[in-house]
């Protein structure tokens, strides 16, 4: 299915599309707060974006440099070039260990590898620990956003899902009550894991180390109690040095959340006595992406999820019309870079506004790839036959002053004297779900000439 | 596969050699109160605050505050609260019922009312977010005003755990209703002397 035919089926409850609208609406306000009050953001921005533009640059570098720096401090470093090597590098530790229970904090990767339902498949218990991950887990869904998985749901819908799976008491959807039995939950669920897998928000060549940072506290639960750690992370994560987590930590919670920074900003740097720790390091696709000279900024990104928030698509549509692990605005431009084919309608799921790269920490330039790849979708995958025809007569129409200023007459004619039935019928998609506006009887081009014989 | 694969797809398919920007500290300084401006953002993140004028009044000031706690874990010598003691050596899962952790913190970031919290400070990785509640000591002359100077503090530090802890643990994964008290501690109180 189409971005388009998702988003229908989104919109038929239009109730929560407005909620949705509007509570995104209102992280991207906090966002704006926060930003204002950082003396020298744009120099943060432009920062953040020059530093990640060294690291694509001399990456292959960077990871030998970590990889040397980790090892040292006896943290175990594996390499995957597919999201099946990754889900079977876990596995193996786990098996090794004979890890039965495992507790997950947030991991994009994780999610873009299936680890979950492959990990299942062997036996494993996995437990998501971000709440609004569990919610969609035990809801047997995707998240719809990648900072605020559940953002899809109602409270009343968490309350039916958690009656039902965590055997609480009807609470009209209370979510004080929800997030403490979430909590009393998951601290069992800490207690007795085998091993935490989390995923790594900045990972430091100079050191060796990875940082991860929560609001819940849900990684370091799971990380310090369990007697191995796995952390999961994408090869663009590396950055050279620590004192860049400077530049990135004061940016990525206020871009995020409007925070001004997370909660927990852990540094791992060596395991605790008696423990394991593990950085899986994976390119999936990635190094392509890097190929590709109008699209490899898109690595910058950090998964603040900014882009999603602002964007009026998205906000509309919903995180699942986008079908991938990564949606909005930043999807649309990584996902095709995958599978043009599955996912053509992304790039055209845009207004174009350009909304998501000024709120974009690390400057990626998101709304001129989607017209990129609209380029590169257009020429290699089929386009609906009413589309290509309405663009090539569009395309004659305006190439021709007088054709063009006879197209306006009469839709202008059809407008005002056309019976409703034909003007808001299906063939009009901008009669779809809105009044169409009065029309005047002069175009633009009319009233302009009047306009200036009437005043010289 | 794997490593020798990735790093020489990397190498096939870098871009040329993007030189790596100075951080010029300039464009960030500002004329605020340090001290004010951390107090105002620890509240703003859900935390309280505390001032004392001397050290010894430490133990009153946290009884009043968390009357109900009796297991407590005092990593601080200041304090005479503790009534379980922990090393290095204490399995973290033995911390399940710990009420409260008073534990010292390093320095303050005024930006974001972050402190910083080493390992050594806490002695088991898991306390600061195990405990229920937390209390963190910090002298107030021991503030930063930003990020930058932050990680110029801990430069230096022995690289095992350590992390930034701003406020007590939250949620807003229910219908953005901003909950305190997620995974990790339900309060927290930081206590400047």
């Amino acid at each position: 299915m189409s971005h388009s035919e998702k988003a229908t089926i989104f919109n038929k409850n239009e109730a929560k599309v407005n909620w949705h609208n509007k509570a995104l609406w209102f992280v991207r306000e906090k966002r704006d707060t926060a930003a204002h009050k950082v003396k020298g953001w744009e120099y943060l921005r432009e920062l953040a974006s020059g530093i990640k533009a060294n690291v694509l640059s001399n990456l292959d570098e960077y990871l030998v440099e970590f990889e040397k720096n980790a090892l040292k401090k006896n943290i175990k470093v594996h390499w995957a070039s597919s999201a099946e090597e990754h889900n079977a590098i876990v596995h193996k530790i786990l098996a090794d260990k004979k890890a039965k229970k495992v507790v997950k904090s947030k991991s994009m990767l994780t999610e873009e590898c299936h680890l979950n339902s492959y990990l299942e498949e062997k036996g494993i218990e996995i437990i998501d620990t971000d709440l609004g991950e569990r919610i969609v887990q035990l809801a047997k869904e995707p998240p719809s956003h990648i900072v605020l998985p559940a953002i899809h749901k109602t409270k009343e819908e968490v309350d039916e899902l958690f009656q039902e799976h965590l055997g609480t008491t009807p609470s009209n959807g209370n979510p004080e009550y929800l997030t403490n039995e979430a909590r009393k939950h998951l601290r069992q669920k800490f207690i007795e894991a085998d091993a935490a897998i989390t995923g790594v928000n900045f990972a430091i060549a100079e050191t060796g180390g990875f940082v991860v940072c929560t609001n819940e506290g849900n990684a370091d639960m799971g990380a310090h109690l369990a007697p191995v750690h796995i952390a999961c992370m994408g090869i663009e994560k590396i950055i050279p040095k620590e004192e860049h987590l400077g530049v990135f930590l004061r940016l990525l919670a206020r871009s995020a959340t409007g925070q001004p920074i997370t909660t927990y900003s852990s540094h791992f740097n060596t395991a605790a006595p008696g423990t394991e720790m593990h950085v899986v390091i994976v390119d999936n696709g990635r190094t392509e992406q890097l190929s590709r000279e109008d699209f490899r900024s898109s690595l910058h990104c950090i998964r603040c999820g900014a882009c999603m928030n602002t964007c009026p698509i998205y906000r509309r549509s919903g995180g699942h019309s986008y079908d991938t692990t990564i949606p909005g605005p930043i999807g649309s431009i990584l996902s095709p870079g995958k599978d043009l084919k599955k996912h053509s309608s992304l790039p055209f799921a845009s207004t174009l506004c350009g909304s998501c790269s000024n709120v974009c920490p690390v400057k990626i330039n998101i709304h001129e790839q989607l017209y990129k790849w609209r380029q590169l979708v257009t020429k290699d995958v089929k386009q609906p036959f009413i589309k290509k025809s309405i663009l090539k007569i569009a395309g004659i129409v305006l190439s021709k002053p007088k054709l063009f200023s006879l197209a306006g007459k009469s839709a202008r004619f059809m407008l005002k004297y056309a019976p409703r039935f034909m003007v808001y019928s299906n063939l009009n998609a901008w009669g779809n779900a809105r009044e169409l506006p009065e029309v005047k009887n002069q175009n633009f081009d009319e009233w302009y000439k009047v306009k200036r014989k009437n005043h010289g | 596969m794997g490593r020798a694969a990735i790093l020489k797809s990397v190498k096939e398919n870098k871009p040329t050699l993007v030189p790596l920007p100075k951080i010029d500290l300039n464009p960030f300084q500002e004329n605020v109160d340090i001290l004010e401006t951390f107090k105002s953002n620890v509240k703003l993140v859900g935390g309280n605050i505390q001032e004392l004028s001397q050290l010894s009044n430490i133990d009153s000031e946290v009884e009043k505050m968390y009357p109900n706690a009796s297991e407590i874990i005092s990593c601080i010598p200041e304090s005479n609260l503790g009534t379980v003691s922990i090393s290095e050596k204490t399995s973290p899962h033995e911390l399940e019922t710990v009420d409260l952790a008073i534990v010292k913190g390093e320095f303050g970031v005024a930006e974001n009312g972050a402190v910083w919290i080493s390992e050594e400070a806490v002695s088991t990785r898991v306390l600061p977010f195990i405990s229920n509640d937390l209390v963190i000591i910090l002298n107030k002359e021991d503030l930063c005003l930003h990020m930058h100077q932050a990680y110029k503090l801990i430069s230096e530090r022995k690289r095992n755990f350590g992390l930034f802890i701003s406020g007590p643990s939250k949620t807003a994964d229910i219908e953005q209703c901003l909950v305190i008290g997620a995974q990790g501690a339900m309060s927290l109180t930081v206590i400047l002397t």
